[in-house]
């Protein structure tokens, strides 16, 4: 609504994983595809350090997510 | 928004107050504005209909189902623009710098002011009293929004302030509903998805985490969530001005192509107008008083760009005169903002790259007249190779 604000900033999401990690379902969309996967690791040197798994998976109904787990904190995470 | 002082000035039921006209017992019954033409959604209730449970934006034949004695009033949307634009100008008069929100909501920031009239806030809010000359609601808080909520708490005699700081803001908000969201405009609907999830003040509001409000109800539910916490944007007053207008007075009430003539003539008269000073004019407000009491009807209209050549003004505004539901006494033409003096003239020759960059200067202020200051906004890479994508750009309103 106003002044400077940020792109791409994460927003939860609700994914169902296998018991290998990958998703299976986001925001309960069946995954039938996954195009890429990669690992961030960032700011090891502060006390708050980020890991995060990146996932971009096309869904049944065509839609193109990037979603990621973040692997401190447990939750998922949309992103774009 | 550190040491703040904000008035706000709210003049209760001010459009239902503008339409009733001297009928002020209307004001004590059951009573609405009827729905435009073309909607069926009734405008403001009064007090008494507010009893039955009817609300402003209501299907007229659910209220009328709701409350059968419901007298409707037709409304006085250009009566009320008018009077809110000189009680706007009244307070800009005593030093105000208004940022206006709603028709009969505005606040201001008393920090400047308090010197002006002796150093107390007592005397800010008598001048602001006696400046509206009619029954107003002020409130005083360290921000907008609780500012905003102290008038609404508050008789017309009174002032509730609130002194201190956010956290003072937060902890007089907690306990209050959230229906008072519904005094900022953008924020209307999210009162009613709130309460069906059982969020019934403010302060269970600002208990919840920012991060589930944000899932559930986007960036409105994070802003209604920064101001039940007692965070608020600073004021955006507007700039005062100074009313360009011209009214005619029919001898007989017109429609048609008598009507398309006297609207020539307005914006002929409008144009020769000293106060215009040879400025263009980037959007207007058209409003007519119709026949044997059938209100007002009232237009604004944006011009792709900011207009000086009278025909162009007329190709713009005549169309809109069809829209009028009824035969026309009185016609007015308001210009509610000025482009750059003697319009935009194309020319021949010149810098190309200067005239490319003076158009998008004089686009981006025609968008932002339609849709406010966030109408124009640029992407500013801050860290573009970064590996985190939220971490790459951001949004910032448009400069050059």
């Amino acid at each position: 609504m106003s002044g400077t604000r940020r792109l791409a900033v994460p927003r939860r999401v609700s994914v169902q994983v296998a018991d290998s990690g990958q998703p299976l379902l986001v925001d309960g969309h069946p995954v039938d595809a996954i195009r890429e996967s990669w690992l961030i690791e960032d700011r090891w040197w502060t006390p708050r350090p980020l890991r995060r798994r990146y996932w971009e998976v096309v869904t049944l109904d065509g839609r193109d997510e990037v979603v990621f787990h973040d692997l401190r904190s447990g939750r998922w995470w949309r992103q774009r | 928004m550190d040491g703040a002082i904000v008035i706000c000035a709210l003049l209760p039921r001010f459009e239902l107050t503008v339409a009733a006209g001297g009928r002020r017992e209307l004001l004590g019954l059951p009573a609405a504005i009827a729905p435009r033409p073309g909607s069926q959604q009734i405008g403001e209730v009064s007090a008494a209909a507010e009893a039955f449970g009817i609300h402003r934006g209501m299907r007229l034949g659910e209220a009328l189902s709701r409350c059968p004695r419901l007298r409707l009033v037709p409304g006085d949307p250009a009566g009320a623009e008018q009077l809110w634009e000189a009680k706007l100008g009244a307070l800009e008069a005593i030093g105000a710098a208004v940022e206006p929100l709603r028709l009969g909501l505005a606040c201001f920031d008393a920090q400047g002011l308090l010197r002006l009239y002796g150093g107390g806030i007592e005397a800010v809010v008598a001048a602001a009293r006696e400046a509206l000359a009619m029954p107003v609601r002020l409130g005083v808080a360290p921000t907008r929004f609780a500012a905003v909520a102290a008038a609404t708490r508050t008789r017309v005699r009174r002032s509730l302030n609130v002194d201190g700081d956010e956290r003072a803001a937060a902890a007089f908000l907690a306990p209050l509903p959230v229906t008072l969201l519904q005094t900022l405009p953008p924020l209307a609907e999210l009162p009613a998805a709130l309460e069906r999830l059982g969020i019934a003040t403010l302060g269970d509001l600002a208990a919840l985490p920012a991060a589930a409000v944000g899932d559930r109800f986007g960036s409105l539910g994070l802003v209604a969530h920064r101001l039940a916490n007692g965070h608020d944007r600073a004021l955006r007053p507007r700039a005062p001005r100074v009313p360009v207008e011209e009214e005619l007075v029919l001898p007989e009430a017109i429609d048609g192509a008598g009507l398309e003539h006297a609207a020539g003539m307005l914006i002929d008269r409008l144009m020769a107008n000293p106060l215009r000073g040879g400025r263009a004019l980037r959007a207007a407000t058209l409003s007519a008083s119709l026949i044997e009491g059938g209100g007002t009807w009232h237009e604004r209209v944006v011009f792709r760009e900011a207009l000086g050549d009278p025909l162009r003004i007329r190709l713009a505004l005549l169309p809109r005169l069809r829209e009028i539901p009824a035969p026309v006494q009185a016609l007015r033409l308001t210009v509610t903002d000025f482009g750059p003096v003697a319009a935009v003239q194309q020319t021949l020759t010149g810098d190309p790259e200067k005239l490319r960059a003076q158009r998008l200067h004089e686009a981006v202020q025609q968008v932002r007249t339609v849709a406010g200051v966030d109408g124009a906004l640029r992407v500013l890479p801050i860290d573009p190779d970064s590996r985190l994508p939220e971490r790459r750009a951001v949004l910032t309103p448009f400069e050059r």
